[in-house]
């Protein structure tokens, strides 16, 4: 065992002497993690609010209460503004999706609400944020409506407005005399409800609304990730995964063209141990750079693990998975260069299109299909399902044992494929 | 200490090595001598058990064959090309080498430090390879042949590139061992370097043995015979013979000949090899 510890700790120092091999299978995932985990913009939840600019032109209480609401909000991510200029330029740099102007009238109007004009507001949308625009515009609808309907749940408002209601009906001049007639009957008999106390907006029911929508989270099993870098942190992993596969895929080719395996190969060990101890090496690195950019998630952005025993399968997994790879891209590797390029290429598409750049849960359901061929699309599906997907040991099992299988089929290939001399 | 029994071996159509038989005894500096491509490195490779012969077999005595890996531990090498990992350290490369020997604790750092010291790199042992000049590089290859005090040592030409104070270092240490009882297999292009150090010396080419031998042997089998040029004003007179002494006595007694110079050229272990694998260039 000693000869096999031995070849593994001095290839694990080659690999954190060699500045540029480090720094591709740990530097340069955490910084994809960092970078993709910003793109997506950290924790989710905020990432799902709608941002908007208000500018509030009523100095009124009720577009006071109509930012409040908005504010109030979890959908809404609400900046106030004093200048609309400053306002439509968020809009324009698209750091909002639409400006909602408040005007000046707003609470007179909101007062008169049985008589005169209706109350509106102003909304100045992204073009290209039209399907945003659409929901926030709901939203203000809704919030609108909520805000009516406390009104109406306000006796001394009601009278008030019923008073405003009679008086102008009285004085109208665009309506007959019959007309302001009934419409006086009918604001007195309102009128004598609410003073036998009938509240319009509560009472045994509840307020009218057009239609009722019961909205909750979806907490167990999760279906999504709780924030970008859960997954921007597995797409780092996938990065650091093939940073270990060409540093040590391409070690047997250093060691012929260094002259070194010839002394490998009159030690007396056998080539199955010079093998095991490479492969160690590779296996001990993949687990290495999986717990240290999970522990740095967890450390430094929450990201939580789901089913931590799943996680632990996942990695040995990819751990077992990818040491085959590199087996197999070591074999193609006559040379440093040379077939030493062409497994490196062949390992960098695999590691695209297996969820290195591109998610796979956004990946057309196409090239998701495609994506398969890659033992990396099979990674991130364990590390998914351990990290947020909640995934439990029988929907573990199929990913984890393809992935063992592909380190199994790439190992066999790989050593029939080594040369041991020149 | 190590037999080569009819060794062949083929590479696609090129026959690199043809039928050779050697017997290396223990405590001998047997040198292999040949020009580029005369089968010396294939030979050696059969003798270390890392290439397979076609044919014929390889025997250490007392060990066995050396394709076996425990047989192997009998065995030290010291390769044409440096073989050691310039990223480590001296030192972490001889642990290295001896954990490869499975040797550990107390015994692997006595070793690793009595080594280091042998070679004169203790005081550059935490040093990594890559800041070594070419001779410390070479004296460190030679040192991991020997970490884990090999009966055979098989040294393929270790003074390759390096200046004379590391080239006479190596051939200072190579003496040493070989009083020590280290039987050692020595291939090298530099003639006088194996007429210094080789009890017996063998010439290859084409992958068969030419002549075996002690240097004094080859050269009066094949070393052809001693020339003496005789320089007289605008002229020189080139005389082959048998007997230099008594010819120069005769040249020197003669005052009217009006000498300016004369030089005698004995045959020696390179006129030997020039003999046996010609003069064409090797490539």
């Amino acid at each position: 065992m000693t000869p096999v510890i031995a070849l593994a700790i001095k290839d694990l120092r080659h690999l954190l002497r060699d500045r540029g091999a480090a720094f591709f299978a740990l530097g340069f995932p955490l910084l994809v993690a960092l970078f993709f985990g910003f793109i997506f913009g950290g924790d989710t939840s905020q990432r799902a609010r709608l941002a908007v600019r208000v500018v509030n032109l009523d100095q009124g209480p009720a577009g006071a209460a109509l930012v409040d609401a908005m504010g109030r909000d979890g959908s809404i991510e609400l900046s106030a503004s004093d200048d609309p200029t400053e306002a439509a330029d968020a809009v324009r740099l698209g750091k909002a999706v639409a400006v909602v102007t408040i005007p000046r009238d707003f609470s007179a109007a909101s007062d008169a609400i049985f008589v005169g004009v209706a109350r509106s507001i102003e909304m100045v949308v992204d073009p290209s944020r039209r399907s945003e625009a659409g929901l926030l515009e709901g939203k203000l609808n809704q919030l609108a409506f909520r805000q009516l309907s406390e009104r109406f749940a306000d006796p001394a408002w009601m009278r008030t407005a019923i008073a405003n209601a009679k008086q102008a009906a009285a004085t109208a001049r665009d309506i007959s005399p019959p007309q302001a007639i009934g419409m006086s009957l009918m604001f007195d008999a309102i009128q004598r409800a609410i003073d036998a106390g009938f509240n319009p907006a509560a009472g045994d029911g509840e307020a009218w609304t057009p239609i009722r929508i019961s909205v909750s989270s979806l907490d167990t099993p999760r279906t999504g990730p709780r924030s970008g870098y859960e997954v921007s942190f597995i797409q780092g992993i996938i990065w650091g995964l093939m940073g270990c596969v060409t540093a040590f895929g391409s070690s047997m080719a250093s060691e012929r063209s260094r002259g070194t395996l010839a002394r490998l190969t009159v030690a007396p060990i056998t080539r199955a141990q010079v093998l095991a101890g490479k492969s160690l090496a590779c296996f001990i690195a993949c687990l290495a750079v999986q717990a240290i950019l999970v522990a740095f998630g967890m450390a430094a952005f929450g990201i939580s693990v789901e089913r931590p025993l799943m996680l632990v399968t996942a990695c040995l997994a990819a751990g077992v998975g990818f040491t085959g790879l590199m087996m197999f891209m070591a074999g193609l590797s006559r040379t440093e260069g040379g077939g030493g390029g062409l497994g490196r290429a062949l390992v960098l598409i695999l590691a695209m299109i297996g969820g290195g750049t591109v998610p796979l849960f956004v990946m057309p359901r196409i090239l998701l299909a495609a994506s398969r061929v890659s033992p990396f699309s099979w990674a991130t599906t364990c590390l998914e399902g351990a990290l947020w997907r909640g995934y439990s040991a029988p929907e573990m099992l199929l990913p984890a044992a393809i992935l063992v299988s592909f380190g199994v089929v790439g190992f066999a290939i790989g050593v029939s494929a080594l040369r041991w001399t020149e | 200490m190590l037999t080569l029994r009819n060794l062949r071996k083929k590479f696609g159509d090129l026959i690199a090595v043809d039928g050779l038989s050697l017997r290396i005894e223990p405590g001998e500096v047997f040198g292999l001598l040949g020009p580029n491509g005369a089968g010396k490195s294939t030979t050696i490779g059969m003798s270390v058990g890392m290439i397979r012969p076609d044919a014929g077999d390889v025997t250490l005595e007392g060990f066995g064959d050396p394709m076996n890996p425990p047989v192997r531990r009998a065995i030290g090498v010291a390769p044409q090309s440096l073989a050691i990992y310039e990223d480590l350290t001296a030192r972490e490369n001889m642990v290295f080498f001896g954990r490869l020997q499975s040797m550990r604790g107390r015994t692997l750092r006595r070793r690793v430090d009595l080594t280091l010291e042998m070679v004169g790199l203790s005081s550059r042992q935490f040093d990594r390879v890559a800041t070594f000049s070419g001779g410390m590089k070479r004296r460190l290859n030679l040192a991991a042949a020997m970490i884990h005090e090999p009966p055979l040592l098989l040294l393929d030409e270790p003074t390759a590139g390096v200046d004379p104070q590391s080239r006479n270092s190596i051939l200072e240490l190579v003496r040493s061992l070989a009083a020590q009882g280290v039987t050692i297999l020595y291939t090298t292009h530099y003639m006088e370097e194996a007429a210094k150090l080789c009890s017996r010396v063998a010439v290859v080419d084409h992958g068969r043995l030419l002549a075996i031998g002690t240097v004094p042997d080859l050269v009066r089998t094949h070393g052809g015979t001693t020339v003496i040029t005789v320089d007289r004003g605008d002229r020189s007179e080139r005389i082959e013979t048998s007997d230099p002494v008594r010819d120069v006595a005769t040249i020197m007694a003669d005052p009217t000949r009006g000498i300016s110079g004369l030089r005698i050229d004995r045959p020696d272990l390179e006129s030997v090899f020039l003999n046996l694998t010609g003069r064409s260039l090797r490539d």
